[in-house]
């Protein structure tokens, strides 16, 4: 199988689709004002506005202690797996009464996998109760893969495997981009490289309210950071005076924005200079867009997804139809410790996601807006004594008012350590790959189904292009 | 400099540290048990290491700890024990020890650290027990091959990748990190030398004394908090990167052969060297350059390998680091780490603590302080990659690599001047302990080119451009200072002149 030729045609299609922004014009993405620019007609901007906010967990997430499984038969492998004794817990095994108030069970009867009951983490009612609405819906064992394979074919290599698995950054990357560690655009990026044609103001494409990473890099389109509280002003320049002198601001200014002959620097200069351009107008709309939803006091991930969805109160302001944006939070990668903290990180991010819908639903854009979550990877279901190590697939979460939620997709694997849907110590073999999961929801967000290898490199040898799971993606024109 | 580069760091490089992490908590009290509950927190181990970094000699010794710092990262954000200011103390001192000695002698020292133990969990580490499902942890054998010492792929000796039918050929597999895992266990905290003391603020608990976190762990289960007869060594055999350990192989044993066995890879050499050249010195290294560096790596010229003082001076004693054309190199340099600007602006201008403690804490906000405090990296990724460059950048078109600016964003380039304009005077609420002396500044404020040219030279070696220059004369003038004009006028223009220096670019880009 000749995979990293294919990668290279999808690229040389994105060389091609920069050059011809160039031709046009468009040198800068810096510019606000991107109107006009035809070359994504494929784009379909129509159905008013729409986002896509990834959750990023970085460490890992411990899907097993994500969701668990609940009925007997299921739950007593579980245990045994991570070390608990029957159904009291103990090792790395939530206790099964624990579990009770959070059984998540599908409409119309739907079964999976050896008839198992899947519980989520008893620190996670809200999205329970989102279940039980309708508009979550869990995606099974999803995870990292260049083509669809079976454990035989990862034993003999007769497939090739996504290169550096179980390594934090290069898995990351992979989620992120499709590409380990040094991969310059993300699928998050590249939509909004689709997608900024229907923005007049480009820039406010792509936000991000987490730390630099490639997932919103494009070729075009260029993330903008935002803070949880907003953007932060240069002090000194919104005030007019540093240390008292109007010169002395002037100059900083000049100076903050000159780059002298070395690229680092120029580049440093271009960030300020955006920074300083932005910062006051972004800040400007958010003011006019208040929030009454509750996020709650010091849950970092509700900090930053409150300035998301003041970024979407602000989006006639900004100027924006499309936008995509990332979100994260840290903690997950826990070798050790894992029962107490893992369920206290869930609780986090429960509360977080529960909020963020319920602003969507204030601003009226609850149907236009889903929010996913990304990890670097599964881990193992075997326990390294009070803790899990890296492993591949993982189960992940979709929210939203256009998510066909209240039942599972994807296929859920065995509770073992030793069936052929897991690698060894029940790492998951993943059986939805990260190329399904972005089309899914590329289609649904607007972009064409041929310019789906653009997202998804590896897309075509997959079956399908649609998981199923966003009401609409199949009523794309 | 007119005896030159070498013997001047000779000289430095002989120096010890004259004032250790342990003897700062002696110092300050910080190790003993009292109401002010010490071992519960973080704070002193901030305070140690700005105290460390703004005051006291052996400068050159610490500035290669720090870099050591961030390629052998231990957070103090999350290391989950007692007594963690004293633990990260602990492993500072053994990268200030070590960091002109032998990087297998390092290498062995931070793998038996309390404070790595708790971070990339070989503390308490077991061997498989089918019964139970329990399998060896397998973090501390993961890291120490992708980030301590070989990495994920094979390189030559100049930094670049091998490669074998144009694919990359990785180092290892999943069952070499399965294998060495069982290396890395059966080791666990040492108490024989510890004593207790009821916590002052609950009785009934007791503290455990300072030293269980100093000394390195032990696989002697006699010594530890639970004293035993047997340990909880792996002790079957164990092969990985082509070396096979016996079974029953002592835990102490497993660990010599393991480390040697890494350290002798031929990967260790360039990815160390590429790395420290990086923090130190620029961050796209010529081949050249890299090759030099791990020749030295490879052998010091007396037949050692490893050796870390060797290494150091190979880096800044390279052409390619003092060629002075290279200032003028558009792709030469490195962003300065928002840490040590901070670092050169309080050591420039003579810090002073308060309270003597340096009492600053974490300064990782990016929106209104550094972005980043030292020992307090995010993750064992360190603050930013050694791979990575900002997308949509000319670095990114010219394929250099800029890892500093994994922290540079819109949030954090406002965020820094807003902080450098409330640190050059410390009227930051969280730098209230420390004040700037300017006391070389001061006679010169009156005349405005003069102190241009001063800290041109203090701060960035004379590598402000003519036009910058000149745009922060103006400003300067503007300020309004006399001879006999009184200090606090005289230190507006000098703050004003700090924070125009430290916020242009020729200053942010180290060349």
């Amino acid at each position: 199988m000749h995979i990293s030729r294919e990668l290279e045609l999808s690229r040389r299609a994105f060389l091609r689709r920069s050059s011809q922004l160039a031709a046009m014009g468009a040198a800068s993405s810096y510019a606000l004002d991107l109107a006009g620019i035809g070359e994504a007609a494929a784009f379909s901007s129509s159905g008013g506005y729409k986002a896509l906010v990834c959750v990023f967990l970085y460490g890992g997430n411990d899907h097993g202690n994500t969701l668990i499984p609940f009925d007997p038969t299921n739950y007593a492998r579980y245990a045994a797996i991570r070390g608990g004794i029957d159904d009291q817990g103990g090792g790395i095994a939530l206790p099964r009464s624990s579990l009770a108030s959070t059984v998540l069970m599908p409409a119309g009867g739907q079964t999976v996998t050896d008839d198992i009951t899947y519980a989520l983490a008893p620190t996670m009612p809200r999205l329970k109760a989102r279940f039980d609405q309708g508009s979550m819906a869990p995606i099974l064992n999803v995870g990292p893969l260049l083509a669809p394979m079976t454990r035989a074919e990862y034993d003999n290599r007769s497939v090739p495997r996504p290169p550096k698995l179980f390594s934090h950054n290069d898995q990351q990357s992979t989620w992120q981009s499709s590409q380990p560690e040094g991969s310059q655009t993300g699928w998050g990026g590249r939509m909004g490289d689709l997608a900024q044609s229907a923005n007049t103001n480009a820039m406010f494409t792509a936000i991000n309210a987490t730390g630099n990473a490639v997932f919103l890099s494009g070729e075009q389109a260029l993330p903008y950071q935002v803070s949880s509280s907003g953007a932060v002003l240069f002090r000194p320049l919104e005030r007019g005076r540093l240390f008292r002198s109007g010169a002395a601001t002037s100059a900083l200014e000049t100076i903050l924005t000159t780059g002298s002959g070395n690229i680092l620097a120029a580049d440093y200069a271009t960030i300020n200079d955006r920074s300083i351009k932005f910062g006051s107008f972004v800040n400007d709309a958010l003011e006019n867009a208040a929030i009454s939803t509750d996020f709650g006091d010091g849950n970092r991930l509700a900090d930053q997804l409150k300035a998301v969805a003041g970024m979407i109160a602000a989006r006639g302001s900004l100027g924006v139809t499309r936008q995509v944006f990332m979100v994260s939070m840290g903690g997950f990668d826990n070798h050790d410790g894992l029962i107490g903290r893992h369920e206290g990180l869930l609780a986090e991010l429960d509360f977080a996601l529960d909020a963020f819908y319920q602003a969507t639903i204030e601003l009226g854009v609850a149907d236009q807006v889903t929010t996913f979550t990304a990890s670097d990877f599964g881990r193992t279901l075997a326990s390294n004594g009070d803790g899990s190590d890296h492993g591949w697939g993982g189960h992940h979460f979709v929210l939203g008012g256009s998510v066909n939620g209240g039942r599972f997709y994807g296929r859920a694997p065995h509770v073992s350590v030793d069936t052929p849907d897991q690698v060894g110590r029940g790492r998951l073999l993943p059986t939805t790959s990260v190329d399904e999961y972005s089309s899914t929801l590329a289609l649904w967000f607007g972009v064409s189904p041929s310019d789906l290898p653009s997202i998804a490199p590896n897309i075509g040898r997959f079956a399908s292009s649609d998981v199923g799971f966003l009401r609409s993606s199949t009523m794309h024109t | 400099m007119s005896e030159g580069y070498e013997p001047w760091l000779n000289r430095e490089m002989r120096q010890a540290n004259d004032f250790t992490a342990q003897q700062y908590f002696e110092a300050r009290g910080f190790d003993q048990v009292d109401d002010n509950r010490f071992f519960n927190g973080t704070s002193t181990g901030d305070y140690m290491i700005w105290s460390q970094l703004l005051s006291g000699g052996s400068a050159v010794r610490k500035r290669f700890a720090l870099a050591l710092s961030e390629f052998f990262v231990v957070s103090l954000n999350d290391i989950n024990l007692s007594w963690r200011g004293p633990a990260i103390g602990e492993y500072w001192d053994i990268l200030n020890r070590n960091a002109f000695g032998s990087f297998r002698a390092l290498i062995e020292e931070i793998t038996l650290n309390p404070a790595m133990g708790v971070y990339l969990n070989t503390r308490g580490n077991r061997r498989a027990d089918p019964r139970r499902g329990r399998v060896p942890d397998e973090n501390f054998g993961r890291e120490i091959m992708q980030l301590f010492s070989i990495g994920l792929f094979e390189l030559n000796q100049d930094g670049t990748p091998r490669l074998n039918s144009g694919e990359l050929i990785e180092t290892y597999t999943n069952d070499d990190v399965t294998e060495i895992a069982k290396v890395f266990t059966g080791y666990d905290l040492d108490y024989s030398q510890t004593t207790f003391t009821p916590d002052p603020g609950n009785p009934s608990r007791t503290i455990a004394s300072v030293d269980h976190v100093r000394r390195p762990m032990t696989a002697d289960p006699s010594k530890w908090s639970r004293s035993l007869n047997d340990g909880f060594h792996a002790t079957e055999e164990k092969q990985f990167l082509g070396l096979t350990i016996p079974a029953g192989t002592s835990a102490e044993e497993s660990l010599r052969l393991a480390l040697d066995h890494l350290v002798d890879h031929p990967n260790v050499g360039p990815f160390f060297a590429r790395q420290m050249i990086q923090r130190l010195v620029t961050s796209n290294p010529s081949p050249g350059y890299i090759s030099r560096v791990a020749a030295v790596f490879a052998n010091n010229g007396r037949g050692q390998r490893g050796d870390l003082g060797s290494v150091f001076k190979a880096i800044l004693l390279d052409e390619e680091a003092l060629d002075p054309a290279k200032v003028a190199d558009p792709s030469f340099g490195k962003l300065r780490e928002p840490m040590l600007r901070f670092v050169q602006l309080a050591r420039t201008f003579g810090v002073r603590s308060e309270s003597g403690n340096f009492e600053v804490r974490n300064l990782s906000n990016p929106a209104n302080q550094l972005g980043q405090s030292p020992l307090r990296s995010p993750s064992v990724f360190n603050f930013f990659r050694p791979g990575y460059f900002p997308t949509g950048s000319q670095s990114a078109a010219n394929n250099l690599l800029a890892p500093e600016f994994q922290l540079v964003n819109e949030t954090s380039v406002a965020g820094y001047v807003n902080f450098l304009e409330r640190a050059v005077d410390t009227s930051a609420w969280f730098l209230r302990d420390l004040s700037l002396r300017y006391s070389a500044e001061l006679p010169l404020a009156h005349d405005a080119a003069g102190l241009v040219e001063h800290l041109d030279l203090v701060l960035t070696a004379n590598q402000l451009s003519a036009s910058v220059k000149d745009t922060i004369l103006s400003a300067l003038e503007d300020i309004p200072v006399e001879q006999n004009s009184p200090d606090t006028d005289k230190l507006r223009r000098i703050h004003a002149g700090v924070v125009l220096v430290m916020a242009s670019t020729d200053y942010l880009v180290q060349k």
